[in-house]
């Protein structure tokens, strides 16, 4: 499955005192199996860009399409296109209603009026992703610590066979067991179910660890895409509308700038540490 | 959407209604809308519209911000004004037989009670529009307090109400984020008979009282920590003063009623 | 200097039933398991620990919303088990939730800054006079007249800050303030509180499970299982890389970036902290090369 984003233009509220525009002329393209990562703070219009993607909210201008079809173009398939493109809130936790966790995971296929022996193998499948045992079935999913709630709650998703899975800061609030946890989930997800994913994070310590592609997003607008190499490359831009490259990458701009030649495409720690180490002893010899 | 739901919005304007002391506002409300019932002749009526009228203007508050209330409950006026041309059958009869017979009386009767309802409800979302509902809150707190003696619990219901005002916009947007988010599982809230329906609500109630007792509990932690033992020993940080112009201003509704009282027994 | 905070032995355990196939059985946890500690007066203690830890019991400790079932503890003398003390106590040592949406009384900014004020007792003037001066200090007085569910999560928590400010405590507890923000809010809240540490003398103790936000704190502990785990400085706590991570917790990256070029053989410091002091090393290291 692939996305098309073609010049979106959202406003809440047209033509009244509050009116607010909230994207404004966003034009993205998402590959088949791809691992996109998307920045922005609260505000920028990432949690509206990605309530567009499976046709909760309507662009005022522009249009979404799927594999080449505007998401819009019939009405009665809305309900089909939001299970194909699986949505996963902040704190999805916060949706949890049934009384195990079995339960709960099968509400989504049992909409779609599957059969029982489908429901079953989907439920158990899509478990057994996020790494929740078979000893947790019948458990209630209010007795579950955060980071679980809320794994039960993706297989939610998980469980309509989404096509492509959009994730709004899927670790926000969890400590850093929970948040390693969940992007694991996320990864194997990716890995395993071929999913485009679409992950909206603060972190950029994260997003550069796992996303293909990044869409950086300030006031409604796109504000840099590409590579995470890429991007991060713009750390001095980034910092100035208020967001950071990881911290890795500023301590090898102060090695550059002490003259250490280092290349400039590194993110992560464990490239980092490679790098530096090659460096030094590469002027020893 | 959901969130557009408006209740007890307050429109902040620097008016001489917004000044007035919210005691006032809220009797001279109350007293308003019971004379809307007592009143029946067409210059009593006019006295009324007028009044209202001078009101709107001198709160700044723009009037759609006061047909939004009528908006929302819309069917129900034009309900009660169909019940009300059905059921009176006096005067002369101008259409129909039996019981879909309609009468000059009937009509008559149900423009009343519509233009009663729609009165009534620009009068009080006047008073939510112009008075914050902490004022309001204080208002009604002050003006509970003789009750409290035949053991009315004032200052707990004023605090209920603070609360309660606090938390609707939280709860509305949390609803509304809900509702996506079991419409991405599938839900379906349009289609299907009554039970169908009734049934495809739990999972939106479920985890809304959840997270309400959540945050009940979460909140009274918050006020125990910040020293909240009930009303006793209280202050507050405003105190509510009656000025000059609230006087002069209960000059008016006084001049008011005895216009209306007046003109109801001559005419 | 005096002590803000004392725990000796302190210790909470309650009764939990667990739901099984057989029935409920209940089962005693221990949220608190002998913890002593000491606070001084003026200090900036980051308290650091997984979810579940019991670090949110310790403060709960603190305010006296919980009173210890074995030990003592005293916020600035007081014991915490005398009922006596309760509103002295909670006066003295005022407490952040982390939840902003849930600890906001009010529908106007400035009432809801008030409301501390308002339930000690204290003269409207003297109420005005600390909401003014409380607002002004975490930088949210053009906010005053807003109502808090337009605001953003960083300045909710501000205006939280403020509502304690105004009972003019000595210490105040933040239980995760910054856990529901972003990361603009979460640096506005972490400036406020330092700003109130350096300026006004108040105790900080900051309870969180995000590391980047103890480095600049005078004093850290890492409680785990109900225990004090570790203690001291950021930066000698930090240097033992390992055994943070065994609790589930993360170091800042330039230390965890000097702990893996140790282990590629490379005579990096173990107690980098910042990205200055990572570059500084490494120019030494390579000059000595």
């Amino acid at each position: 499955m692939s996305i098309t984003i073609n010049h979106v233009t959202h406003i809440y509220n047209p033509g009244t005192a509050m009116a607010k525009t909230a994207l404004d002329d966003v034009s993205m393209e998402f590959h088949d199996g791809e691992f996109i990562g998307l920045i922005g703070h609260t505000g920028s219009g990432k949690s509206t860009l990605i309530q567009h993607l499976n046709a909760l909210l309507k662009p005022t201008s522009g249009e979404i399409l799927l594999n080449g079809e505007n998401i819009h173009q019939d009405k009665k398939r809305l309900k089909e296109i939001r299970q194909r493109v699986g949505l996963v809130f902040q704190y999805p936790e916060h949706q949890l209603f049934e009384m195990t966790v079995y339960q709960d995971v099968a509400y989504g296929p049992t909409n779609l009026g599957l059969s029982e022996e489908e429901i079953d193998r989907r439920v158990r499948e899509v478990l057994e992703v996020v790494g929740m045992g078979e000893e947790t079935y019948e458990k209630s999913p209010f007795e579950l610590s955060g980071g679980q709630k809320r794994r039960v709650a993706i297989a939610g998703i998980l469980a309509m066979q989404p096509e492509v899975l959009v994730l709004d800061e899927p670790t926000a609030g969890l400590d850093p067991k929970g948040r390693d946890e969940i992007l694991d989930a996320v990864q194997e997800m990716h890995r395993r179910l071929g999913l485009l994913v679409v992950l909206v994070s603060h972190s950029m310590e994260d997003v550069a660890r796992l996303a293909d592609r990044i869409f950086v997003m300030h006031q409604g607008k796109v504000a840099f895409s590409g590579t995470p190499k890429e991007v991060f490359s713009h750390a001095k831009e980034l910092e100035q509308i208020g967001l950071a490259a990881p911290q890795v990458s500023y301590i090898l701009e102060g090695l550059r700038q002490k003259g250490f030649s280092l290349p400039k495409d590194i993110y992560t720690i464990e490239e980092a540490a490679k790098a530096i180490s090659d460096c030094l002893q590469g002027t020893k010899k | 959407m959901i969130r557009d739901i408006t209740i007890g919005q307050y429109y902040a304007a620097n008016s001489l209604i917004h000044r007035l002391d919210a005691r006032l506002k809220v009797v001279a409300v109350m007293i308003y809308i019971i004379s809307l019932f007592c009143i029946g002749s067409v210059a009593t009526y006019g006295v009324a519209i007028a009044a209202l009228a001078a009101v709107v203007v001198a709160s700044k508050v723009p009037l759609r911000f006061m047909l939004r209330g009528i908006q929302s409950i819309f069917v129900i006026i034009v309900l009660t004004g169909i019940i009300n041309v059905f059921t009176n059958k006096t005067g002369t009869p101008l259409w129909g037989q039996d019981w879909y017979l309609i009468t000059t009386g009937g009509l008559s009767m149900a423009g009343m009670i519509i233009l009663r309802l729609i009165m009534l409800i620009i009068a009080s979302s006047l008073l939510t529009l112009t008075t914050t509902p902490i004022q309001l809150t204080d208002g009604i707190e002050y003006l509970l307090k003789p009750f409290g003696k035949i053991g009315v619990p004032y200052h707990e219901i004023a605090m209920m109400m603070t609360i309660a005002l606090r938390f609707i916009p939280t709860l509305l947007d949390e609803t509304d984020k809900i509702m996506k988010a079991q419409q991405a599982r599938g839900a379906d809230f349009e289609t299907g008979n009554l039970v169908h329906r009734a049934k495809a609500l739990v999972p939106i109630l479920v985890p809304l009282f959840i997270s309400a007792f959540r945050r009940a509990e979460e909140l009274a932690t918050a006020m125990e920590a910040r020293c909240y033992r009930g009303g006793e020993h209280r202050t507050k940080l405003n105190r509510m003063a009656f000025g000059a112009i609230d006087y002069r201003a209960m000059a008016v509704c006084v001049a008011f009623l005895v216009v209306e009282v007046v003109l109801s027994v001559l005419l | 200097m005096s002590e803000m905070i004392r725990a000796e032995h302190l210790t909470y355990e309650y009764v939990r039933t667990v739901e099984e196939e057989k029935g409920s059985r209940s089962e005693t946890v221990l949220a608190l398991n002998d913890v002593t500690l000491t606070i001084p007066k003026g200090a900036f203690v980051a308290v650091l620990g997984h979810n579940g830890s019991g670090k949110s019991t310790f403060a709960k400790e603190i305010n006296a919303l919980l009173k210890p079932t074995k030990g003592v503890l005293w916020v600035d003398g007081m014991d915490t088990s005398d009922d006596e003390l309760l509103w002295e106590i909670r006066q003295s040592a005022g407490m952040v939730f982390q939840n902003p949406d849930n600890q906001i009384v009010a529908t106007v900014v400035e009432e809801d800054v008030a409301f501390g004020p308002e339930n000690l007792g204290v003269e409207p003037e003297e109420i005005r006079r600390r909401v003014d001066q409380a607002l002004e200090t975490v930088g949210m007085t053009a906010f005053r007249k807003d109502t808090p569910s337009k605001l953003s999560g960083g300045q909710k928590q501000r205006i939280a800050i403020a509502g304690v400010l105004a009972m003019e405590p000595e210490c105040i507890v933040l239980d995760e303030p910054t856990a529901m923000l972003d990361p603009m809010g979460r640096k506005d809240v972490i400036e406020t509180i330092h700003r109130l540490n350096k300026e006004k003398g108040i105790t900080i103790v900051l309870i969180t499970h995000y590391m980047e936000e103890t480095v600049d704190a005078d004093w850290m502990v890492i409680i785990d299982d109900g225990k004090v785990a570790m203690e001291g400085t950021p930066r000698e706590v930090f240097s033992q890389v390992e055994k943070v991570k065994g609790f589930g917790l993360d170091v800042p990256q330039a230390t965890e970036l000097a702990y893996r070029l140790r282990q590629m053989g490379l005579a990096v410091p173990k107690d980098i902290l910042t990205t200055e002091e990572m570059v500084g090393a490494l120019c030494q290291l390579q000059s000595t090369m």
